[in-house]
């Protein structure tokens, strides 16, 4: 094998002496000229991050470091089944790329004696390396033709896309190149060159009549010159220039720094340390949010998925990312310090401005889709709560439902109901009158007060006792969790709800919890740990499912074979992963033909009525809940199932909207359950 | 048909050195800029680096076609 390494460089005395050892030295001096503009580059962006608030994102290093190989490495969250075109090119382009540099690192050591590895490993090497240039050019063929032909709208194109895309291909073109002129120099054929450089060898027989020219030293140095050097400075380009290509190295620091706390926990705010509440400016952001800023590649997935900028709302997540990147980089224009300018834009009114803030439902599909994990709720909601604790600037229908809130611990304005009026002759236990219970059923503002809501309560009030489960209801004493609250941005109010009612459950020594909502459900077992409020807390469908599954309940078919679409809510599925449950209860259920909606599951498109818009006035012509009423129109649904009190509201006025609440019914999993059940429904 | 061949051969030449050059120029612009360059400066820098081509560009050519080997004198 030791002649091996002869025979691959056998013939190729002038590229070896004249051309390859001098590119040997100049790499010796081209690259700690790389490492030190890579450096500069990374402090450019570091001292920004540094401006940030502090947030311990340490520890789980090993969790950490496995997602971050899987996103970077593997592209898991790129490469989906509705994104298929675009997950294969970019893996094509980054497995291309690495392809390539492994082999070029191997070979740029396999002459001169450097390294000793095994010697066949040069062979290998031209091949890898052949096959990654390849690959990069099938996937940045795919690129071209998805940014320059078929043009999606979330993609925006800007000059310097223009720049690397001409620069890369250049670079993988002129390599080939290179490879083609020293094996048409060569004056013997050692290697088998089809089988280890294939594209080499196509492309040495370009050039059969410049056998003798070619030699000539000059012309070769034009074919290493023409790669290496732009080669180089491309290197130091993207590391210099704030260049999206950053995102190599950015996307996964990112990945790797992301949240490893419940999806839906909010951060709260210690209100008696505080001295500013919310993000007004953009050093309030903590350094993880500065960083985000950085890691976005533009992509657009945020984009495609948020049901507000669906529904023609000014809010673009995508946009916000990069308005607030914008923003930094304009108050701290100077390379190398952290100084800022004199005079600021005002962040909330005209960078992003207040009506792109209230546009925001909460639901996290921007973040779901993102492929590097950039958390825009929290930025969202962090603003909110400038607006709202520092400047008292709601929306003021949302005004209205804070108003209740503090008013009345619920933010149905205007209700008549009581919050026991659904329970009237279930026999229902109150814990006030009656404490031996095991199970505390948490009812939740909207499921005890709005008309069409209290049939939810009831029937899953009805299934519990038919399961023979000893349960019980705060009634009166019951407030809301807070959810709104804390969504709209007054973290003072949700704070008060939340410990009030974490006092009244603890003096009823309650332990486990079961709720329709999924707000609720969210809040108390994700958001009350942080205020010392720690309960099992389990959201009624998967209570009903167990109760199904172990044969305390027992259903029977529905006579009327409708199709059924279940609708994922965002609080119980994005939030809390809860998908399954909801559907094992369909399918328990016989005589219905169940269909999925065309977006479901983790892409579920949100049914509006998140982050406080249950309560705010909206533009008829662009309402979220419309949207997705369609989508059950288009899956030719006789009912739509959910599972939380907020989408059934939206829906029962998507249908009403769209004129089809006569043949589509939207209806709660629970109502369907007692059905099923062969129970009088009437009493529900 | 040799001496097609032979310009051929140089329009590509040309054609691959402008584009670097292209990349190399236009990559200093957006660099220059992005380390802080005020806007007021960015016509005549753009304006300069555009001649700069223009005259590599030139360069080039008579070079190529100067010094460009004969074709099938192998």
């Amino acid at each position: 094998m030791d002649s091996l390494r002869e025979l691959f460089w056998a013939g190729q005395e002038v590229y070896i002496t004249q051309v390859f050892m001098p590119i040997i030295i100049g790499v010796g001096i081209f690259f700690p000229a790389i490492i030190g503009l890579f450096v500069l580059g990374f402090y450019r962006r570091y001292r920004l991050w540094k401006v940030g608030q502090g947030d311990n994102r340490s520890g789980e290093w090993l969790t950490r470091l496995l997602t971050t190989l899987a996103v970077a490495v593997a592209n898991v969250r790129i490469v989906r089944l509705k994104e298929l075109y675009p997950g294969l090119m970019h893996s094509l382009i980054f497995g291309g790329t690495a392809l390539l540099f492994l082999g070029k690192i191997i070979r740029l050591f396999s002459f001169g004696g450097l390294t000793v590895p095994p010697q066949s490993i040069y062979l290998y090497a031209s091949l890898i390396s052949e096959i990654g240039g390849v690959l990069i050019i099938i996937g940045g063929g795919m690129a071209v033709y998805r940014r320059y032909i078929r043009r999606p709208p979330r993609l925006d194109t800007v000059p310097e896309d223009n720049l690397v895309f001409v620069w890369a291909s250049l670079l993988v073109l002129t390599g080939f190149m290179i490879k083609g002129y020293r094996i048409a120099v060569s004056d013997i054929t050692p290697p088998d060159w089809t089988m280890w450089s294939p594209v080499g060898y196509l492309i040495s027989n370009v050039f059969p009549t410049f056998m003798t020219e070619a030699k000539d030293e000059i012309l070769v140095w034009h074919r290493v010159l023409i790669h290496t050097i732009p080669a180089f400075v491309f290197l130091g380009y993207i590391w210099l220039n704030r260049s999206r290509l950053q995102h190599i190295l950015i996307s996964p620091l990112n990945v790797f720094f992301r949240s490893l706390k419940p999806k839906g926990a909010l951060a709260p705010i210690d209100l008696e340390k505080a001295e500013s509440f919310g993000v007004s400016q953009i050093e309030g952001f903590t350094w993880k949010q500065l960083l985000d800023l950085d890691a976005c590649t533009r992509c657009g997935r945020c984009q495609d998925a948020c049901p507000a900028y669906f529904s023609g709302k000014k809010l673009n997540p995508k946009k916000v990312i990069q308005d607030l990147k914008a923003h930094l980089q304009a108050v701290y224009p100077y390379p190398l310090v952290k100084k800022p300018v004199e005079s600021r834009p005002d962040m909330l009114t005209e960078v992003i401005t207040e009506e792109v803030l209230w546009d925001c439902t909460t639901c996290r599909a921007c973040q779901q889709a993102c492929p590097v994990y950039i958390e825009h709720v929290d930025k969202m909601i962090d603003m909110r709560r400038n607006l709202a604790m520092e400047k008292s600037q709601f929306p003021e229908s949302a005004q209205e439902a804070l108003k209740s809130l503090g008013t009345r611990e619920h933010p149905w304005r205007g209700t008549t109901a009581g919050r026991t009026d659904w329970a009237k002759g279930l026999g229902v236990k109150v814990l006030a009158e009656d404490k031996n219970i095991d199970i505390l059923y948490w009812v939740g503002c909207t499921a005890a007060l709005e008309d069409r809501n209290m049939k939810v309560s009831a029937a899953t009030a009805r299934i519990l006792q038919a399961a023979g489960i000893n349960f019980g209801i705060l009634g009166t004493e019951e407030a809301c969790c807070g959810d709104p609250a804390r969504r709209l941005g007054d973290e003072y109010l949700f704070q008060t709800l939340c410990q009030k009612n974490i006092e009244i459950l603890k003096s009823y020594n309650v332990t486990k919890i079961v709720t329709t909502c999924p707000h609720c459900f969210n809040s108390l077992k994700n958001e009350y740990p942080q205020f010392g409020g720690n309960f099992e807390v389990i959201h009624h469908t998967r209570f009903i499912n167990d109760l199904i599954a172990s044969g305390k309940i027992k259903l029977g078919g529905l006579a009327s074979n409708k199709t059924v679409a279940y609708h994922d809510s965002c609080y119980l599925g994005r939030y809390n992963d809860i998908y399954q449950p909801p559907r094992d209860i369909l399918q328990a259920i016989g005589g219905i033909k169940k269909v999925e909606l065309s977006r479901c599951m983790s892409t579920s498109f949100c049914c509006g009525g998140g982050g406080g818009h249950m309560w705010m006035e909206e533009e008829p012509a662009k309402r979220v809940n419309t949207k997705r009423t369609q989508d059950v129109i288009d899956a030719k649904a006789d009912l739509v199932a959910t599972a939380c009190p907020y989408c059934l509201s939206m829906f029962e006025d998507g249908l009403k909207t769209k004129e089809v609440a006569e043949s589509v019914k939207a209806i709660d999993l629970s109502e369907l359950v007692l059905q099923a059940m062969a129970l009088d429904t009437k009493k529900a | 048909m040799d001496i097609l061949l032979r310009v051929i051969a140089i329009f590509i030449e040309v054609s691959l050195l402008a584009l670097i050059f292209y990349c190399l120029l236009n990559g200093a612009r957006l660099t220059i800029f992005d380390l802080g360059l005020g806007v007021k400066y960015r016509k005549m820098v753009t304006t300069a680096l555009v001649v700069d081509g223009g005259i590599i560009l030139v360069f080039l050519i008579s070079h190529l076609t100067l010094l460009y080997p004969a074709i099938g004198a192998g």
